[in-house]
């Protein structure tokens, strides 16, 4: 080894300072409204659960829009976090019409905010500005939707396949700009009774792996932790529970059942969560953070509108006490409405 | 399951030394290559004599599983094949089009769910009527209870002049399919599959398949249902995932009927066939009728787009025969 190179390897990589912003930048905290109450960070794989429909893909392409948008653009501010959002879409249902609605959308509120308080500053522009005339950025918009990227699957193999090769597309897509901030998966168990069928099917010889469902999900999650460990990234699932709500879904009594855990043992909600679990402990062991989500028996009614049903969002994990209540709207614009402790 | 062997035609890497080494670990097809993790199989690779040509070998496999993967698309592109490819059709009710936004999305599965004798096979066949007479399109119906009806569905065809001729030409787009169980379901749509695959492939110029109707679709699945087993979910799944890549990929508009049971003690209707069906649908809408005065409603409960609870009056079906 010449000199030089020993020199070079000796020679620090960054400074600490340097270390300290690259850290930070990658394990930055994500606040991806309405799962704004605990601060996400990468590695940290979030479950949503709830029955069909609870407005579960809404509270996804939502996040998503925030993990698309820019932090700010030609001066306006968004508030987003500028990286990819990877979609796969096992229910194979995901409308694009709705998340392009919803960014439209989104992009109309922020810039008018922006130009509310430019408003404020020259008063005389006031009557100039034609309402009709406030359109989206079209080149922004572009560049946020090209920042979403979808995948769909027929089937568990399909979805293996996809995984196994992600890494290299994940490096493609990459190399345009971006890094790939949330990798969401709509919805986990999917293929839980076709997996679960094939269970049955044993192979007898040669120590084959069975593609049965815990070995599915096994290698699925031992894939994504591969995949986690190159890539910052965090996950969102959802999971749509599979079996009929056999617990009482008035929410009084849940809140009545919630205060005793508080004083009784607080570990025994953790053990019984809402919904009857059905996905392999390995998922269970991945999972970070539990959401649930229900619908409330009450609907909001609203000025000139149908009635619209309300739903409520509770963590399991971190177990929070307050419960967050929301609705879905006509410009599938999902509004807070309060917190419930 | 496709055996390694099959591979080696294409790709001399994949030959005998290489088969026996993946055999030691128990990969005997592509799927349970699929299984291992692929780190560990080339550290293993890395102990034996010949390694570069194993791990080049595990190195030409994952590009072969690439090559078959689906490309990752961006909102862009998924917006410009909606555009292009994926129009609304219209329903020929006009309560239920403008609860939809112009009616039944080609790519979409649409689930009406209902009473018996609510017009869920009346709406069926009015929806086949309307795409062949109004699209151009042709139509195929999946029959499962001897309800389809030819004439029935002539008399929704409301051309003016010249009544015979557009009749026989809107019907002979309609094609009727009876099937009374699961597996020659299954069948029915494989080879609905295969030939919509080879008409691609050879563009063949003629009406093309735009709605695909199963009438209905619960009472094939409720027998297999029930029972702790995966077996009958297994299926009901599975049919529900072929009607929705069909639907995609050939850009076709599904409608499929379902029935209501009972929930509880409370005296409330449910749509059947379970919370595992909820989450095939795009978009489920309930119809009930006013016995009464023979009003149908029409509601939301589940769409991709649009929150859940709208509902519409729509006209009565008696109207509909003054059309004649």
């Amino acid at each position: 080894m010449g000199e030089h190179e020993a020199r070079g390897w000796i020679r620090s990589d960054e400074t600490a300072k340097q270390m300290l912003s690259r850290v930070l930048g990658d394990r930055a905290f994500l606040l991806l409204p309405p799962l704004h109450r605990v601060p996400l960070r990468a590695g940290n794989v979030v479950e949503i659960t709830g029955s069909s429909p609870t407005a579960k893909t809404q509270i996804l392409i939502q996040a998503a829009i925030t993990c698309i948008l820019p932090k700010t653009w030609n001066g306006v501010h968004y508030g987003g976090l500028e990286k990819l959002v990877l979609f796969l879409d096992l229910d194979c249902r995901f409308d694009v019409l709705r998340l392009s609605d919803m960014l439209k959308n989104r992009l109309l509120e922020a810039y008018r905010i922006g130009n509310g308080a430019w408003w404020q500053l020259e008063e005389s522009n006031v009557k100039t500005q034609d309402k009709s005339k406030i359109v989206y950025d079209e080149e922004l918009y572009v560049s946020c939707m090209k920042r979403f990227l979808y995948l769909r699957c027929y089937d568990s193999l399909e979805l293996l396949s996809t995984l196994k090769t992600l890494h290299y597309r994940i490096r493609l897509q990459e190399a345009c700009g971006s890094q790939v901030g949330v990798l969401m998966i709509d919805s986990i168990g999917a293929f839980h009774w076709t997996d679960r069928l094939s269970s049955s099917l044993a192979l007898d010889k040669n120590n084959r792996k069975s593609l049965s469902l815990t070995n599915v999900v096994e290698t699925i999650v031992q894939e994504m932790k591969k995949l986690m460990q190159v890539h910052s990234l965090v996950v969102i699932a959802t999971k749509a529970t599979i079996y009929e709500e056999k617990y009482p879904t008035n929410e009084n009594n849940r809140n009545i059942s919630s205060h005793s855990d508080l004083f009784g043992n607080p570990s025994s909600k953790a053990q019984q969560p809402p919904f009857r679990e059905f996905m392999p402990s390995s998922w269970q062991a991945f999972v970070t953070h539990k959401i649930f989500i229900r619908k409330s028996d009450d609907h909001h009614k609203s000025l000139g509108q149908q009635n619209l049903s309300a739903y409520l969002l509770e963590w399991l994990q971190p177990q929070l006490s307050s419960i967050d209540r929301f609705i879905v709207d006509d410009v599938s614009k999902l509004s807070h409405l309060q917190v419930l402790l | 399951m496709a055996p390694l062997k099959h591979l080696e035609m294409e790709n001399s890497i994949i030959d005998a030394c290489f088969r026996d080494f993946c055999a030691s670990h128990g990969i005997l097809t592509v799927e349970d290559f699929l299984l291992h993790d692929l780190y560990e199989l080339a550290a293993f690779a890395e102990r034996e004599a010949n390694a570069d040509r194993l791990k080049e070998g595990i190195t030409v496999m994952l590009s072969l599983i690439e090559v078959k993967c689906r490309p990752l698309l961006n909102g862009m592109e998924l917006l410009e094949d909606l555009q292009r490819n994926k129009h609304t059709l219209s329903s020929g009710d006009n309560g239920a089009d403008s609860l939809l936004q112009g009616g039944l999305r080609e790519g979409q599965l649409t689930e009406l769910v209902g009473p018996s004798s609510s017009g869920k096979t009346q709406f069926c066949m009015q929806a086949s009527a309307s795409v062949a007479e109004k699209q151009d399109g042709r139509v195929f119906y999946i029959d499962t209870g001897n309800s389809f009806c030819a004439r029935r569905i002539a008399q929704f065809i409301c051309g003016s002049s010249d009544a015979a001729a557009l009749r026989k030409r809107v019907l002979s787009r309609i094609s009727c399919h009876t099937v009374y169980d699961i597996y020659t379901m299954f069948d029915t749509l494989q080879g609905l599959e295969v030939a919509l695959r080879s008409q691609v492939q050879m563009n063949v110029n003629e009406y093309r398949l735009r709605l695909l109707v199963v009438d209905s679709i619960s009472s094939l699945i409720t027998p297999i249902l029930g029972g702790s087993g995966s077996q009958g979910r297994a299926l009901m799944v599975a049919l529900g995932y072929l009607l929705k890549k069909l639907a995609h990929e050939h850009n076709i508009a599904v409608l499929v009927t379902n029935h209501t049971v009972g929930a509880g003690e409370s005296g409330k209707t449910k749509p059947a066939l379970g919370e595992t069906w909820k989450s095939i649908p795009h978009v489920r809408l309930m119809l009930s009728r006013d016995h009464r005065n023979s009003n149908c409603t029409i509601s939301i409960l589940k769409h991709t787009s649009m929150p859940s609870g709208k509902t519409v009056r729509t006209i009565t079906r008696k109207d509909n025969q003054q059309c004649l």
